[in-house]
């Protein structure tokens, strides 16, 4: 069982993960678009980091796509997310003051 | 034994996929809601405040709500506690305080539950039993549940979650995005009604499917050749018979849950470079090294739909017929204990 525990100590990865944020639409262009994010770090998290980056209130409308094709749950870490979807060694983040293709 | 040929369609689909894809849809798993008792009203009838549903795998907690609230009011609450009922400040825990998160299918809140008691040293062999959860009718930690727990934001989710599959098997979300907005809706409405013919008349047009020439049924000695035709040349087939067939998809929706987390999602090719059929054992083996190896007894187990799926079942496969609802295949990892470990 102990070696079991230890066997699941290694699985959570902690290396930061290269991100790209790009604007849609009318949305704000953003001085720096390439950040790297821990990568254990929930989907969600980054949603409240760019909402800090963006300088917007919680209740500003922001929606925000992987690849410009679907929302990840907010739960999804951005380790899986790179991993499934990275290209060119980057997860795009596209955000939008509009749901598109929500 | 001639195949039958026909146009792709849920209905036309090999018997055995829409058996398990059936016998998925038809999953239910034993759950019992209890108010958490400092927070019943005053003047609730105690006695009785134990609800049990044995409910859909596929369906999600957000929609066990209304029947939920309908027993508190007829069974427990009095008049004056009822009117203050607010469904939005609803959520639930489990019995070890772990938060259940409203865009998880039941079924998936179910399994991580049994393997995250596989993992606690003290616990004792389990056998199957109600998920015992706890209802808090207040003070939702909003932080954490991430999402609210109207059935609107949980179609959203499911909605995304459909999507993302859409886009790990093709590369785009074309199939998804085609369907017409009654269609979509009528997923949902076939997981809030809990109709198979509902869910499955739509989702045959996004799930990737079998077809007869992929069947593992040995072949009767006389039709030998059968498996040497490539499926292009054989006259009685579809144009393009495997275009969406489960074996083309780039990667098949899979998400490891370990006891505890984390959650691991990876790219998942239904064939390896050696031309060899990427089966869970071999998905296991990479995924999981430490806990799978081959080269001896694993010191864990998976769980699919509550099943342990044998070892050489194809990740194509299972991708086509025991996914979730919302599209992705979920195996939970549980720790076999030190006293089953002797008998393998």
């Amino acid at each position: 069982m102990h070696e079991a525990h230890e066997a699941l100590e290694t699985y959570s990865k902690k290396d930061p993960v290269k991100v790209r944020f790009k604007a849609v639409g009318s949305a704000p262009i953003m001085k720096q678009n390439f950040y790297r994010i821990t990568a254990s770090n929930r989907f969600q998290a980054v949603i409240q980091f760019l909402r800090r980056e963006l300088g917007w209130k919680a209740g500003d409308p922001l929606f925000t796509y992987i690849n410009l094709a679907f929302s990840p749950a907010p739960d999804d870490t951005v380790s899986n997310l790179f991993k499934s979807f990275a290209t060119d060694g980057h997860l795009i983040v596209n955000y939008s003051t509009t749901a598109a293709w929500g | 034994m001639s195949t039958p040929r026909h146009a792709p369609s849920a209905f036309s689909t090999p018997a055995s996929t829409t058996l398990f894809r059936r016998l998925t849809w038809e999953g239910t798993v034993p759950l019992e809601v209890r108010v958490d008792s400092k927070e019943l009203p005053a003047n609730s009838d105690r006695g009785l405040e134990c609800y049990y549903i044995q409910a859909p795998r596929v369906s999600y907690l957000p929609l066990l709500v209304p029947e939920i609230k309908r027993f508190l009011m007829d069974v427990v609450f009095d008049e004056a506690a009822a009117r203050l009922i607010k469904e939005e400040d609803w959520w639930f825990e489990s019995e070890e305080g772990h938060l259940l998160k409203w865009h998880w299918p039941i079924g998936l809140i179910y399994d991580n539950h049994t393997i995250m008691s596989s993992a606690r040293l003290n616990s004792s062999a389990t056998e199957p039993a109600p998920l015992r959860l706890i209802l808090h009718l207040a003070s939702p930690p909003t932080e954490k549940l991430l999402l609210s727990p109207s059935t609107e934001a949980c179609k959203q989710a499911f909605m995304g979650q459909l999507k993302e599959a859409d886009f790990l098997r093709w590369g785009n979300t074309k199939r998804m995005t085609g369907l017409r907005k009654a269609e979509q809706d009528g997923l949902w409405e076939g997981i809030k009604e809990h109709n198979f013919e509902e869910y499955w008349r739509v989702a045959s047009k996004i799930t990737p499917t079998t077809t007869p020439m992929r069947s593992h049924s040995p072949p009767p000695s006389s039709s030998a050749s059968m498996h040497t035709r490539p499926p292009s040349a054989d006259p009685g087939s579809n144009p393009g018979p495997d275009r969406d067939g489960a074996y083309n998809v780039r990667s098949v929706p899979v998400r490891i849950y370990l006891p505890d987390g984390p959650v691991l999602q990876d790219l998942v090719p239904t064939m390896l470079d050696d031309g060899v059929a990427h089966t869970l054992s071999i998905f296991l083996t990479t995924h999981l090294p430490l806990l799978f190896s081959s080269d001896r007894e694993p010191l864990a187990y998976a769980l699919v739909q509550g099943v342990m799926v044998p070892p050489e079942a194809e990740m194509a496969w299972l991708g086509a017929c025991m996914a979730g609802a919302d599209g992705w295949v979920n195996v939970c990892i549980g720790l076999i204990r030190e006293e089953n470990l002797r008998f393998r």
